[in-house]
């Protein structure tokens, strides 16, 4: 467990810097953390669950005085007159502490360390982390000649302490090939190798590193681990798990780190790229990186519980991402060991929940999550530009017609027929017949009516008409009470299953909504009535829709007139078409509230806008006779103007032709934008939706309101503000957490394990710096330097510290185990994506694409949900182009330690199993990568097998093979040869694995003997191994 | 922090239990002369040490057969006997057993929701006289070797997050699933096998089953579950190369062993021991796998106990005996998922088809490891994520309705490792909605399976952004009354 590690720890770097015992305890390394660990579940930040109202995370109250007997809780220098040394000294069990029943224990070391603390004066500092990192001075070693710049002096000062010396340089072979993989995730070249170890000296060196920074493929190898961090993932992930089009941001992060955008920019990009100034499409794209959480779809599921698990995803990974703090804690009480309460939390949360986004996405539709971006090309931009411009020409030139002098219109005043017929009826029920099926047939206000059961629906044949077509319905109908929520009619397929995409009319909360939908709610228009809609009684009802997918060319009449609505959502920018469910069905809907006991009459669909008077005459059935029988002179104001409204719309060709056109040009809209790729982005909606604190974290216990702000323990918070404010408040090089994380990651890049050991969490819990004073000057030095990521790079690659060989002596093993002083290099396991794009690299299969959607190599086809794989240039990308599956990624990667992305990760867990070795032996990737090797190398070197051999071993390990190494790797060359020359049928078996076509010019037994030692070279130490 | 962690390989444990002296010993000599037998003897090795170096009581079980059954078994229609239901069949649900519940948003939204009887028969089975309904026969069979649990429930109203929640302790993703906690807390005791195997029933429909449900979560990715596949390979990858022999392979892996050991001659290195061994073991891997995969030396009566279907790999009842078989050879946590349970419609038919295909095997495995006497050290349980609704979901017509997800009663069974056979635990209202008395949460139930291992399931913890995680969170209540 890991505060036996942290105990440990403690008592090594003890022994390590003095050996003696009497040394004074540093508080802030030895006696936090086992506070913090020990103590604070019951006496901690955390005031619901704190014990005897006393807290030992702060100092006025872990000092404070007790009333009896003198004893405070902590009595500085008197740990007999001191409670907790008392408390966790005694064998009562009614005093001891930690109490039996919380399980935890302090150990004797632990307990004699805390006396001893307390008797030394029991110094007291703030939690490091939270503190603005000071500029250390540099320590002055003994050795003047081995460091080559800052780092060094602080490591060397740390191993000079502890008796250690640095190990030698590593060998130049080594040190590129280490480089190499470090800066692009790729093998030094044979010809960078040459090269260098010619002339293996610092200038050499340090313009190696310039290089190596400037390749493209750096941009890759920083991207890969990028995603871990941005939880990546082509698909949405849960039970359903569809694919999403997310990888422009994939190429964006690329780009980002090729170009080396500065930390603070890349960070105020991601989080709010949206909100900047005259932000570019680039911009926008970055702040994907808030969307990729997975997302919900599954049948039955409440979306508001799925929104806050979203809004919660964004908060915990900002927290983990940029600031190395765990929120995930204060998602339903005060964080138990570090200073965040509940309330700060939900403020967090509130720069994140300001998206008009769904909880669930659409089972039944493609349609992407709101909001969006749509992906345009200039070119698509510009035709884009120019038909809004042709719409909004060709409106105008319509409104000019409708209210220009029309000499026609008298002429039609004068001649005009009486009649009751409105044109465009394309279908209605009157439900006379009596026939409704499982609804009821009862007395309406005309003949009969249907009451509906609420769970079956009634189906018309009409009604699939695009956001450019101007449709009317309408209806009499009655609500036996107010509603919280009913379908009265809809044009969809589903509810949430379909994103409502299509068309409706509900009641909600009372009152009559209707609404044109493309993706609700961030892609749609919608307008509800002001007053609830009286119950137990017969209304009349249309929606008129122009077809200008505006919310204003929406209305609803009630009784023959306009009613008084409001706008809620204005937002519609593409088709409404195309889910299924393409006609019309009233009073029930999939997963739907039906509108149950709802009565409802006369229903008629109309392929027009209807004008006033024909929506009056649906009302009234008299309003046509009437006006039209009227003669001239005595049409009164509102008449004439009905009349002009009617003649315009049925009678006036200029009008009407002009009509055409304009829906002409709305389709020519259509055409352009509704083909195009969408990727979910941020965009604040216009008005805040309020946050609540949730109580529990449940999204169904909202307590108090709480606004935007920043942590306390900042200092000035931010208050008020949006996700532009916050990243600013991340990126200020005030803020004590966001240069020291990401340095610390980057150090972990650069030698296997952070300056702090716990990446994801700088908080009380987590693991305390190695060296403190270089994780502060490294910050300090990052943040002068403009956040300039490839400097930081340089600065670290270039050190001596850096080029150490990885060889460790007896002694540096023995007194320093885990080689937390850095007195030589780590080596581990190259990451998945390395083992794999290295094979293909050194086989000359490696495509060398970049950027781009994601492909799909062989072992997509054996992951727990198989899909197909891809062929040609799929096979061959490097691994970060791989599709990855949230819920069952790419099978080797993860069997060779991939993250798996389910949430914001900063640290890949290194583990040793032997289904490492099975894959590497036996994938067919790295199988056919072996002959494809073997292929060049026969048709390289012929019959001279020791030379391809000794060929195959630099090009995989990049150094020369040794004599000894080649006579076993040879006799192994010699021994597979004799097993393929007595086997012909295995043999071309064994060469059919992989698509790459075979060379068939090749002796077979020569190319498999020579694939089966590659394949062995593959699997050793130094070709898996960075060391 | 894993990484920090004491359990995880830090370079100078091996991972396999192994001194690298005697690693070097075992291996340096050149595996590849002991002979196949031996090998499949499977105890060369230590066991693997878990983190508890010792449990916190005297164990009951030594290890999980976990049958699950996944999509949410009607227990109306298979162990709650609700005679009450026959009387008010097609009669609305009260509002006062709902007590304005949330349901899902399948049936939630539906205007009526009428109740639905059984259409199956119950009877009373064994000296335990335990009801169980008649699509169960042979599972009715070992009535008095089961303890039914009629009084489960949870908070999870769709698949996701309830099978999660059975499985990790938690509706979201991220945690331990139970089988790794397992392997974390008590190890291995056979290395030359994964402590953790799953099998999924193929070419079953039904609600998607996600890797996650055997992950390890933030415990170090080597406790997560290993899923055998049914087709040629049950582990990835784990055949050798089409055209290669095991000698070919062997000869090649000796070569490599010598590349290493060179090195190793150059300079010490704990990692490369380590590396050394992990490739015997990959190679002994390719020979214990398919020896217990293979059940071609199972003699006839086992498939007459099973069913023939478990001659077809991959179905349940193939699983069933692949189950017992890893068992035996002392594999930690054997995890199966059967899915398809999930009767929105048609449930008349889809639960006996359900209950045809898992019936028999279900009763085989219990019957088969108590005549091998491993019933008393061999935790087994039959259940799925929630239970499904004493009303309809959609129209009640005759007998083609179907029940919705219902997470306020479900029923399980237990059998061996330390659970009292021919017991019934818990009760459901006479309407089969709600629980009347003896409620087991599945913290509860996560919390009495660890209690059997000999675990206290409070002190088994792992520290993960700064918190001790366990897999009961900060609940669980140990079921005491069904206990041994």
């Amino acid at each position: 467990m890991r505060f036996v590690y942290s105990l440990l720890f403690v008592l090594t770097l003890t022994s390590i810097s003095s050996g003696a015992k009497k040394q004074p305890i540093d508080f802030v390394r030895d006696i936090k953390p086992i506070l913090s660990d020990r103590c604070f579940n019951c006496h901690g930040p955390d005031a619901k669950t704190r014990q005897a109202d006393l807290r030992l995370d702060l100092k006025e109250e872990a000092f404070a005085a007790l009333a009896f007997e003198g004893n405070r809780v902590i009595h500085p220098g008197r740990s007999g007159k001191s409670e907790l040394i008392q408390r966790i000294q005694s064998e009562d069990p009614d005093l001891k502490m930690p109490p039996t029943e919380s399980k935890l224990e302090l150990t004797h070391e632990e307990i004699d360390l805390l006396t001893r603390w307390v008797d030394q004066g029991a110094s007291w500092d703030n939690h490091w982390s939270f503190e603005a990192p000071v500029r250390p001075s540099l320590p002055k070693t003994k050795d003047k000649s081995w460091s080559t710049n800052e780092i060094d002096h602080f490591i060397l000062k740390r191993l000079e302490q502890a008796g250690l010396s640095p190990a030698d340089q590593a060998t130049p072979t080594t040190l590129i090939r280490r480089l190499a993989f470090d800066l692009t995730g790729l093998p030094p070249s044979l010809e960078q190798v040459k090269q260098f170890t010619v002339n293996p000296s610092s200038q050499t060196y340090a313009s190696l590193v310039d290089e190596l920074l400037e390749n493209k493929h750096y941009g890759e190898r920083m991207a890969a681990t990028w995603l871990d961090v941005a939880r990546y993932s082509d698909t949405f992930g849960y039970q359903v798990d569809r694919d999403r089009y997310v990888w422009p941001y994939r190429d964006w992060v690329i780009n980002a780190f090729n170009q080396n955008l500065p930390y603070d920019q890349f960070v105020i990009e991601q989080l709010a790229g949206d909100l900047l100034e005259s932000a570019t499409d680039s911009q926008r794209i970055a702040t994907t990186f808030n969307r990729l959480h997975s997302q919900k779809v599954e049948g039955g599921s409440v979306p508001e519980e799925f929104r806050t698990e979203y809004v919660a995803d964004r908060t915990h990974t900002f927290g983990t991402a940029f600031l190395g703090i765990t929120l995930e804690c204060c998602r339903c009480h005060d964080h138990k060991y570090d200073p965040f309460t509940q309330k700060e939390y939900y403020q967090l949360f509130a720069y994140f929940n300001n998206i008009d986004e769904a909880g669930l996405y659409s089972y039944f539709t493609t349609s992407t999550p709101t909001p969006t971006l749509r992906i345009f090309n200039e070119d698509q931009k510009k035709a884009i530009a120019d038909v809004e411009q042709t719409i909004i020409r060709e409106v105008a030139k319509l409104n000019e017609l409708a209210t220009a002098k029309n000499k026609g219109f008298n002429d039609w005043l004068t001649n005009r027929k009486v009649t009751k017929e409105i044109i465009g009826l394309e279908q209605e029920l009157t439900f006379e017949d009596g026939n409704t099926g499982a609804n009821k047939s009862v007395e309406g206000r005309i003949g009969k009516a249907v009451e509906l059961t609420g769970d079956d629906a009634i189906g018309l044949s009409v009604g699939n008409y695009s956001r450019n077509t101007p449709f009317t319905v309408s209806l009499w109908l009655n609500t036996p009470e107010i509603k919280e929520r009913a379908v009265v009619f809809h044009r969809s397929r589903a509810w949430t299953d379909s994103a409502s995409r299509g068309y409706q009319m509900l009641i909600e909360d009372g009152r009559i909504s209707v609404s044109l939908i493309h993706f609700w709610p961030g892609n749609a228009i919608r307008v509800r009535t002001k007053d609830i809609l009286p119950p137990g009684q017969g209304h009349h009802l249309s929606m008129v829709y122009d077809g200008s997918s505006q919310a204003n060319g929406l209305k609803i009449y009630l009784n023959g007139k306009p009613a008084n609505i409001e706008v809620v959502r204005d937002n519609l920018y593409k088709n409404i078409t195309g889910s299924g469910g393409d006609n019309i069905a009233i009073g029930q809907r999939f997963r739907d509230k039906g509108f149950k006991q709802g009565m409802v009459d006369e229903f008629k669909v109309f392929n027009r806008q209807l004008s006033d008077l024909e929506l009056k005459h649906l009302f009234d059935t008299k309003t046509l006779q009437t006006t039209l029988g009227t003669v001239t002179a005595e049409l009164n104001a509102e008449q004439k103007q009905h009349l002009k409204q009617y003649y315009l719309y049925l009678f006036d060709e200029a009008y009407r032709q002009q009509m055409a056109v304009v829906k002409s040009a709305r389709d020519q809209r259509s055409k352009l934008i509704d083909g195009a790729q969408e990727i979910m982005v941020m965009e604040e909606m216009a008005k805040r939706r309020t946050t609540y604190l949730l109580n529990r974290g449940a999204y169904d216990q909202p307590d108090e309101a709480v606004v935007a702000a920043t942590p306390a323990i900042f200092g000035d918070s931010e208050k008020q503000g949006d996700r532009l404010t916050l990243a600013r408040w991340v990126t200020s090089p005030q803020n004590p957490l966001t240069a020291r994380v990401y340095v610390n990651r980057i150090w972990q890049m650069m030698f296997g394990k952070g300056l702090v050991r716990t990446p994801e969490d700088f908080g009380s819990q987590g693991a305390i710096p190695t060296h403190p004073a270089l994780l502060d000057w490294l910050s300090l030095k990052f943040i002068e330097s403009g956040w300039d990521t490839k400097a930081l790079i340089k600065q670290i690659a270039v050190s001596s510290t850096y080029r150490q060989s990885s060889h460790a002596s007896e002694i540096q093993l023995a007194t320093d185990p885990e080689n937390d002083l850095l007195s030589h290099a780590n080596r581990f396991q190259l990451p998945a994506e390395m083992l794999r794009d290295n094979a293909l690299l050194t086989s000359g299969l490696l495509v060398d694409k970049q950027g781009g959607p994601s492909v799909r190599p062989y072992e997509v086809a054996e992951s727990f949900k198989p899909v197909a794989r891809g062929s040609g240039e799929q096979l061959y990308r490097r691994s970060l182009y791989t599709y990855w599956r949230r819920t069952a990624p790419a099978p080797v990667m993860m069997t060779l330690d991939a993250a798996k992305r389910e949430v914001c990760s900063v640290a890949r867990e290194r583990t040793s199993n032997p289904l490492h070795a099975i894959v590497l032996l036996n994938d067919p990737q790295y199988v056919e990568a072996a002959r494809k090797m073997g292929e060049n190398l026969i048709k390289e070197f012929g019959d001279n097998h020791q030379a391809a051999v000794a060929k195959a071993f630099q090009l995989l390990t990049s150094r020369p093979v040794s004599k000894a190494e080649l006579a076993v790797i040879s006799n192994s060359f010699q021994e597979q040869l004799a097993y393929f020359r007595d086997r012909p049928d295995e043999t071309n078996k064994f060469l059919a694995t992989g698509d790459a076509p075979r060379d068939m010019n090749l002796a077979a037994e020569q190319v498999a003997a020579m694939a089966m030692v590659i394949n062995l070279l593959l699997n050793y130490d130094e070709c898996v191994v960075r060391q | 922090m894993n990484s920090n962690s004491s359990q995880q390989c830090t370079g100078f444990d091996s991972p396999w239990g192994l001194s690298r002296r005697s690693l070097l010993n075992r291996f340096g000599m050149g595996l590849g002369s002991i002979a196949l037998s031996q090998m499949e003897s499977s105890r060369m090795l230590h066991a693997r040490e878990g983190v508890l170096k010792e449990v916190h009581h005297t164990p009951k079980a030594k290890r999980v057969i976990y049958l699950f059954q996944s999509g949410g078994p009607s227990q109306l229609d298979l162990f709650d006997y609700r005679p009450e239901l026959e009387k008010v069949h097609g009669q609305q649900l009260p509002d006062d057993i709902r007590k304005g519940q949330r349901l899902t948003a399948m049936s939630g939204n539906q205007a009526s929701l009428p109740m639905v009887k059984s259409p199956f028969k119950y009877k009373q089975h064994g000296d335990s006289g335990q009801w169980i309904s008649e699509v169960l026969p042979n599972i009715a069979g070992i009535a008095d070797d089961i303890c039914i649990v009629r009084s489960m429930y949870t908070e999870a109203i769709n698949h996701g997050p309830a099978v999660t929640h059975m499985q990790t302790g938690s509706q979201f993703p991220g945690r331990p699933s139970m089988g790794a906690w397992l392997d974390y807390g008590l190890g291995t005791e056979n290395d030359n096998l994964p402590a953790f195997v799953v099998l999924v029933t193929k070419n079953k429909g039904g609600q998607p089953l996600l890797t996650r449900l055997w992950g390890s979560g933030f415990l170090p990715s080597r406790y997560q579950g290993t899923r055998f596949r049914s087709g040629q390979d049950p582990v990835l990858y784990l055949s050798n190369p089409q055209g290669l022999n095991a000698d070919a392979r062997r000869q090649m892996l000796d070569g490599l062993k010598e590349l290493h050991q060179l090195k190793l001659e150059q300079q010490s290195s704990p990692d490369l021991e380590s590396r050394i061994a992990q490739y015997e073991l990959a190679f002994r891997m390719q020979q214990s796998i398919p020896e217990v995969t293979n059940t071609a030396d199972e003699p006839e009566h086992t498939f007459k106990l099973y069913g023939e279907a478990a001659k077809n790999p991959g179905s349940y009842a193939a699983n069933c005996l692949l189950a017992r078989r890893l068992a035996e050879r002392g594999v930690r946590f054997i995890q199966l998922y059967h899915p398809g349970w999930d009767q929105h419609g048609g449930l008349v038919g889809g639960l006996r088809n359900q209950a045809k295909e898992t019936d028999q095997a279900s009763a085989a495995l219990v019957t088969d490891l108590k005549q091998r006497g491993l019933l008393d050290d061999t935790l087994i349980i039959w259940g799925g994520e929630f239970g499904r609704t004493n009303y309809c979901q959609g129209k009640l017509n005759g007998d083609n309705f179907g029940r919705d997800h219902h997470p306020r009663s479900f029923s399980l069974w237990m059998a061996g490792g330390g659970v009292q056979g021919g017991v019934t635990h818990g009760e459901t209202d006479p309407l089969g909605y709600n629980i009347a008395e003896n409620g087991v949460h599945v913290h509860d139930f996560h919390a009495t399976i660890l209690h059997l291992l000999g675990i206290d399931h409070e002190r088994l913890t792992y520290k993960y952004q700064g918190r001790r995680f366990r897999l009961t969170d900060v609940h669980g209540e140990v079921v005491r009354n069904i206990l041994t």
